[in-house]
């Protein structure tokens, strides 16, 4: 159904493409690039393209940053736990809201929507204190409770958009056929609402991946978490070593990239809260 | 012997009085199709049998045994619904075996009855597709095969065939109707489409606003409708209804002339409405005819010639002539009832008088 563009037309959309592009890759490849290259190269002017690749600074952070691969470890098991907590509450939330409807479902839908809209920092001072006398801070459940919960309550209103998109007259032929609810869930819903639970996934663990607030609040040493570590590193009293700093930043990058390109299918398909077709 | 009983049975959404109070007996074997226009509450009773609505009040039992409180899966009835509700992600064989599998049959056991039904259905080259990949016939036979494994002992079927274009509809029609003279099992089958009914059942329940208007044999209820609702809702074209009164030996219309029915035992002399089939009323020249009428349409179907045509009271009537009759819109024509095929309705209460 493509339209043939005159000339000036694909040009433009060309010149367009490739803004776009710089714009968005620019800073990326930058750093990558930057993450191979001597200290004395990286902000040279003009910029060198070419060069003689060099692994110093990913050495570097290896002896003189240890802290830094604990904290990607803390940044994996915290990400992880909250995709894992936030997918189970938030399917089976978004299975309630969808096949439970009362007149307390969609009034508390709007509250989830109406929390999740304030600034993060007003939700996550006064839980200070809480979780001070819990004794909770510091530690790896503690941000995965708060990542989760963070995202909780939009990832159910995706959910529930998936299930509501699954007639219930399945539901009911499933029970005809002799399911139990549990049965239906989780052989027949599940599989249909897969496309919606991995893009609820993808955005909390890239989120709990990336965060840097609550982390930085909630964390002194034995959860601290990888952006932590690389704000240390741009803070470090002997000057900022740009090279390391980009090599952590670039290993830091990996795991988003991966998944976001992996799953990118995925991922529209929850932001535009895909269709489940028969 | 599993037969179907509904005695006192009551359902209400909210404030709304769905079913008010309904008692039908369905024998074991037999095809039951509920019918009535949209709203009247066949679907909710259908429901109800199988399990997924509740029932406020009264009393429903399958076989001798009382299952009101029942779950579907506990009734053993097996249903085809609307939209086929096939399972997305599985394969047609998965789709058919999954009852099984929940019931815990053996493996065997669920292969053979796959390869039964698969093999009443024709559905064996199917049987690793997935629903998408099948046209709107072949999913609907899915359904029933998905009914068909479980060997249950009633089947429901929630209007299975509006989701399909005529000419598919005709031939499913004729497929669940020869499925279930094959297995013989009880069918509680519910439709707003009469020629469905019709054709299908060996019992047509009549439903409107929540109450059954009549219960009997296709041809029963087509000659010797019980009110005005069932005399125009079964039978296509309508029933033409006139306003009439009892004269001597047949029925005078007022300005539209006389009907002769030299059979009919005088009614009470009383206004009443006077109904025959477009079937029923010949053409005939109008010079001497009682009754005499202008064609408005004309529509061929190639068997049969519908004409439509207006009464000198201004009323619409409409005959059914065999083959390609003459006629063109604007000629003068004249009716002629024929006697056995007048019904006499009560014009107050809509009930069909002794004729």
């Amino acid at each position: 159904m493509r339209s043939r563009l005159s000339l000036p037309a694909r040009l433009a959309r060309g010149l367009f493409l490739a803004v776009m592009l710089a714009w968005s890759v620019g800073p990326i490849l930058f750093i990558v690039m930057s993450s191979f290259k001597r200290q004395v190269d990286i902000f040279v002017y003009p910029p060198k393209l070419v060069f003689t690749p060099t692994i110093d600074n990913y050495l570097k952070l290896t002896t003189q940053w240890k802290g830094f691969f604990d904290a990607m470890g803390n940044s994996l098991i915290v990400a992880l736990g909250a995709t894992v907590l936030a997918g189970v509450v938030s399917f089976l939330g978004g299975y309630a809201y969808s096949r439970y409807r009362s007149r307390l479902t969609s009034w508390t839908a709007v509250y989830m929507i109406a929390v999740r809209v304030l600034p993060p920092i007003v939700v996550t001072l006064p839980l200070f204190p809480v979780v001070d006398r819990l004794g909770l801070g510091d530690t790896h459940i503690l941000l995965v409770l708060l990542y989760a919960t963070f995202w909780v309550s939009l990832n159910t209103m995706i959910m529930k958009n998936f299930f509501d998109q699954i007639p219930y007259e399945l539901d009911e032929a499933a029970y005809v056929d002799g399911a139990s609810e549990w049965q239906l869930v989780h052989r027949i819903l599940a599989r249909l609402t897969l496309q919606g639970m991995a893009a609820g996934s993808i955005f909390v663990f890239v989120f709990a991946w990336n965060e840097y607030l609550f982390a930085m609040i909630f964390t002194t040493n034995r959860a601290k978490t990888a952006p932590l570590i690389l704000s240390e590193l741009m803070g470090a009293v002997d000057g900022t070593e740009w090279g390391v700093l980009f090599a952590g930043v670039t290993l830091q990058l990996v795991p988003v990239v991966l998944l976001v390109t992996l799953a990118r299918r995925y991922l529209i398909a929850g932001l535009a809260a895909g269709a489940v077709k028969g | 012997m599993t037969d179907v009983r509904l005695s006192g049975v009551r359902k209400r959404f909210g404030r709304v009085e769905v079913i008010p109070s309904l008692d039908l007996e369905i024998e074991d074997g037999e095809f039951v199709v509920l019918v009535g226009p949209s709203g009247c509450g066949k679907s909710t009773l259908l429901r109800m049998i199988a399990g997924l609505e509740e029932i406020d009040a009264g009393e429903l039992s399958i076989a001798g045994r009382r299952v009101n409180d029942l779950s579907p899966k506990e009734r053993n009835i097996a249903m085809v619904f609307q939209s086929y509700a096939l399972y997305p992600h599985m394969t047609v064989r998965d789709n058919m075996a999954f009852s099984l599998r929940l019931a815990k049959a053996e493996k065997a056991v669920v292969d053979e009855q796959i390869g039964r039904a698969s093999g009443i259905l024709g559905l064996a080259p199917l049987l690793d597709r997935l629903p998408r990949q099948l046209s709107g016939g072949q999913r609907q036979r899915v359904a029933m095969g998905r009914a068909i494994v479980r060997d249950p002992a009633v089947f429901l079927f929630d209007e299975p065939l509006s989701n399909l274009d005529a000419k598919l509809r005709v031939q499913m029609r004729a497929e669940i109707r020869g499925l279930h003279d094959r297995l013989k099992a009880t069918t509680i089958y519910v439709t707003h489409d009469q020629v469905e009914a019709m054709t299908m059942a060996d019992k047509i329940v009549v439903m409107r606003e929540g109450r059954i208007e009549q219960v009997g044999r296709p041809m029963d209820l087509y000659a010797r409708p019980a009110n005005l609702f069932v005399a125009t809702f079964l039978g296509s074209p309508e029933m033409n209804l006139l306003p009439a009164r009892p004269a001597g030996s047949g029925f005078d219309l007022g300005a539209d002339g006389r009907v002769a029915a030299p059979g009919a035992a005088a009614a009470a002399a009383q206004d009443l409405t006077l109904g025959v089939r477009p079937h029923q009323i010949a053409l005939r020249p109008p010079e001497g005819a009682d009754v005499t009428a202008a064609i408005v349409l004309v529509e061929r179907t190639g068997a049969e010639t519908v004409l439509t045509c207006e009464l000198p009271s201004a009323r619409r009537i409409c005959v059914v002539a065999p083959g390609m009759a003459d006629g063109r819109a604007g000629d003068r024509v004249g009716l002629a009832f024929d006697p056995a095929g007048l019904h006499c309705f009560d014009t107050k209460t809509g009930q069909a008088l002794a004729a």
